[in-house]
This record gives C-alpha cells, structure tokens and sequence, in this order.
C-alpha cells in the first residue's frame, strides 16, 4: 500500500514514513475494498455473478486501483457475455498498472482470436435488435433473434433472462422455466431470473410440471440415487443394443411398414384398381358397341343414298336426251321454215341442220322426224352434202382429222350415196389413228358399195389394217 | 404476477464493441480514495488560509 500523498510504502503505522501524512482513514478505506473484492472473490467462485458485480464495484469505488478487483470484474462481465464491459475494464486496469498486470493477457486473448471476437460482437448486435423488436411489439421476431443469439453465445444471460420474459408474456411457461433456469446456473444469483422462474413455476399447470419433470430426468443419461449422506451420480450403462436401441426400432419399423403394405394395403389397391379397370373396359365396349351400330346404320343409309343419285343420274339421262330430241326436232323444223322462205337460204338451213345429228339421236327419233328429215334431204341433201364434204376434204388434206372426221359424217348424213365421203371419212378416221372406226366404215362402203373403186380401196385399206394389227 | 412492460424497461441495450473507447473515457474514475485526499487538501488550504489572514480587533 502506497502514501496517498508522496507514493512512498506505507508500514504498519497510521502516518507515512516518509511524508508524514495521516494515513489511518485511507488505510481503512483500502482494507474495506480489499474486503469487498474477497467478498466479490468468493461470490465470483459459487457463480453468483450478479453478487460479484455488485461486491467489484463496491470494491472499485473505495479504491479504483484495486486492479485485481477491476480484472476480476472484467473476468465476471466477460463470464456473462458482456464482452464490451470486460474489455472496458480491462483496459483501465492496463492503464492505470501498465506493468504485470493480468489484464493484458485478457485483452490478448480476445483481441488475437478476431472470429471470436466477430462472434461476440454479431451477438450483442442481434441482442439489441432483439430488444427493438420487443419495444416495437414484434415479440416472434425478437423470440427467433434470441435463439440466434444464444445459438452463438449460450453464455449470454441477458439474451436468457429477455427470451424467459418473452416466453413469460406469451404463455410458453415451461419454455420460461427452462431459460430461467439457465440464466439460474450461469448465475445463481440472478434475482431477475430467480424472479422468472418463481413466475414460471407458479403459473405452470402440475401436469406441465410432471412433464417438464421427466423430459428432465431423461435429458442425462446418469442415474442419481442417495446412499447414506451422499448423492450418487452414475453413468447409464449402455451396452450396443441399447445405444442402437433407436435404430433397431427404425428398421423393424421400416420392415413392419412394408409388410403391411405388401399384405395388406397392396392387394386391396391391386383389387380396387382391377375393379375400376373392369368398370372402364365394360363403358369402352359398351360405346364401342353403340358406334358399330350406329356405323352399320350410316352404311344402310349411304347405301340408300347411292340407288337413289343412280335413279336420278339415270332420270336426268333420259330428260336429257329427251332434250337432245326435241332440241333436233325444233332445228330440223327450223331448217325445213328457213328452205319454205327461201330456197336458196343455204348458209343458213346447214346451219340450223349442223345441229341435227342422226347418229346420236339413234333409236329417240321419231318416225315422224326420220321421215321429214329423209324427205327433206331429197330437196337440200345434196347441196348440203357436197359443201359438207368438200370442207372435210379440205381438212383431210391439210391432215386436220378431227374437223374432217366432222365434216366428212355431215356430209354422209345429208346425202347417204355419197360413197366418196364416206370413203374419206374411213381415211380420216384411219389416218387419225382410229383403226376401229375406220374398219367399220370400211366395211360399209365395201358393202353398200361393192362396184366401185372406193369400195376396191376400202378393201385393200381393210387388209392393210387386218395386216398391222395381225 | 410479472408486467411484461415495466419488466422490458429493466433491459438496457448491450455495449457494442465500436462504443468502448467511448464508454471508457467516460467512465467516472473517481473513489473514496481521491474524495478523502481531496478533503485532507481541502480542510490544508483553509487551515493555511486562517493562519495566514490578518486578525481584527
């Protein structure tokens, strides 16, 4: 202990050796700060850091350079999480005894471990984010935040004793009870937590308790028991069976499970699906069955519709024709009108007439037709029939087959002695390729006219064509 | 029964670490120590400032 006044070592005696100064009181004040810092000492040792607190700085404000006081002070604050006031602390001591001070391994300790001390930092942070979610009403938010808090430093009491109130205010007693409680072992004596947890207890439910309780006991795998004075704790032996214990039950459960399945649960979905396949197969068939019906339906009418389009092709045939006919007859009787006017009108009765063709006409033609018509080629039949020719030689002759073939059978028509257009008309025919037709006409002229040169021609055409295709 | 609101105004916000240097040359320092040196000096100077005065009749 050192003189107040000069700093010199200070003896047994109530002055200073070497100043002179009175030094009883200051003695008095030192020895009731080292009585404070036992007291905090000791209070530090059974974990009750709240005491300890309260003892150091009873301790520090007697005696500010009581620096084992001060480190010990630092060491409480740093027990309980609050990094910052242990620092704090530590560094006033470092500066008020520079030398072998313990402070300064302290402070080494945390300042090298930097992630650590990044931990300490983002805890704190996330701790009074926590608090501004509690004053601004969004408890869950600050309940979740808590957990992180602790997550990374289980050893800050204040994060405990904020998270034990919040459980507190919404009901969660048991969940209060067990942060009390924690705070409680970090620092027993915590009157804050104490507080809590005498509110917990109070307000939980006795089968809470009971619960609470077990899960308790089950928590530590030892066995306590009381034998004469003394608390035994002994481990619980765990042989394999009981350590995989848990495993084992997962894979009966796991064996269990796929025997019901494969027992019980499968064959009855196996059933339930044949079932609805079969419900399913009997609707498609059923359908099946309604269209096939209804196809042999479609076909009797397609085939009703087809007689009925032949009736009415074979109707429109025979109007047709009949058309044909009286269309010939209005020309003919047209001609015959144009011939009474004017004799001499032939341009005009060969064209009214180039219309009338016998030939298609055939079996339509009425008696009365065939015999005006025949009487009426007596008077222009002739005239008619060698203008007709003489255009359909002059097509011939350029090689205009089709034009010839026309003009030649006009010309035949009108006059049916003219064996010269009809001798052509088998040349045209021949010529053009229609050996058929040519032979046919051929024919005729070899017959209904058998004396004449054509007729001798007509033949050794015949046999020329007989000879090609032969 | 616990008041969740009066009970939450006992939590203060934790120091961070960008606020040390700021807390520790705010700290009070002072002790009883100094407070009784401080009396002894004062109770010093008005000792020597009556000896010193002049006296009047």
């Amino acid at each position: 202990m050192n003189c107040y006044q000069c700093g010199a070592e200070l003896t047994s005696r109530e002055f200073c050796p070497n100043c002179g100064a009175k030094v009883k009181v200051y003695k008095r004040i030192m020895a009731l700060s080292n009585r404070y810092y036992n007291e905090g000492l000791e209070r530090a040792q059974i974990r009750n850091m709240s005491g300890a607190v309260e003892s150091l700085h009873q301790s520090l404000k007697l005696n500010k350079r009581n620096i084992q006081a001060r480190n010990l002070l630092g060491l409480v604050y740093y027990e309980t999480g609050e990094v910052v006031a242990a620092l704090s602390e530590w560094v006033i001591s470092k500066n008020l005894k520079s030398n072998e001070n313990a402070a300064d391994d302290y402070i080494n300790l945390v300042q090298n471990d930097l992630s650590r001390l990044e931990n300490f930092n983002q805890t704190i942070k996330k701790y009074n984010i926590a608090l501004n979610y509690c004053h601004q009403d969004s408890l869950d938010m600050a309940i979740i935040q808590l957990k992180k808090v602790l997550s990374m430093n289980p050893s800050f009491i204040r994060a405990h004793l904020l998270l034990a109130l919040l459980y507190l205010n919404n009901g969660n007693y048991a969940k209060a009870k067990i942060e009390a409680e924690k705070s409680l072992k970090l620092d027993t004596g915590n009157v804050m937590a104490a507080r809590y947890l005498k509110e917990a207890e109070g307000m939980m439910l006795p089968q809470d308790v009971k619960e609470a309780e077990s899960k308790e006991k089950n928590s530590g795998d030892v066995i306590r028991y009381q034998r004469d004075n003394e608390t035994i704790i002994q481990p619980v032996r765990n042989n394999v069976f009981t350590r995989s214990g848990s495993i084992w039950g997962i894979v009966l459960g796991v064996i269990l499970g796929i025997a019901v399945a494969c027992f019980l649960i499968l064959p009855k979905r196996i059933q339930e699906m044949n079932a609805s396949y079969k419900t399913q197969i009997a609707e498609i068939s059923e359908e099946s069955d309604s269209k096939s019906a209804k196809l042999g339906e479609y076909e009797q009418q397609i085939e009703a519709l087809k007689s009925e389009l032949d009736g009415l092709k074979t109707e429109m045939t025979s109007m047709e024709s009949s058309d044909s006919t009286s269309s010939a007859g209005n020309d003919l009787m047209e001609a015959v009108s144009l011939y009474l006017n004017d004799a001499t009108n032939i341009d005009g009765i060969e064209e009214k007439l180039a219309k009338v063709d016998l030939n298609s006409m055939e079996d339509e033609a009425t008696k009365e037709f065939k015999d005006l018509y025949d009487s009426f080629m007596v008077l222009v039949g002739a005239e008619l029939s060698k203008r007709s020719y003489d255009t359909g030689y002059e097509a011939y002759r350029s090689a205009d087959y089709e034009t010839a073939i026309t003009f030649l059978s006009k010309a035949f028509q009108y006059d049916n002695t003219n064996v010269d257009a009809l001798y052509n008309l088998g040349n045209a025919y021949y010529e053009s390729g229609d050996t058929d037709n040519a032979k046919v006409v051929y024919d005729q002229v070899i017959n209904d006219f058998s004396d004449t040169r054509s007729a001798s021609s007509a033949e050794t055409k015949l046999a020329e064509i007989n000879n090609a295709t032969n | 029964m616990i008041n969740f609101e009066n009970e939450l105004k006992k939590f203060r916000p934790s120091l961070e670490i960008e606020d040390a240097e700021e807390i520790i040359y705010n700290q009070d320092l002072d002790d009883m120590a100094d407070i009784l040196v401080g009396l002894i000096k004062e109770a010093r100077t008005e000792d020597a400032g009556r000896h010193s005065a002049p006296k009047y009749k």
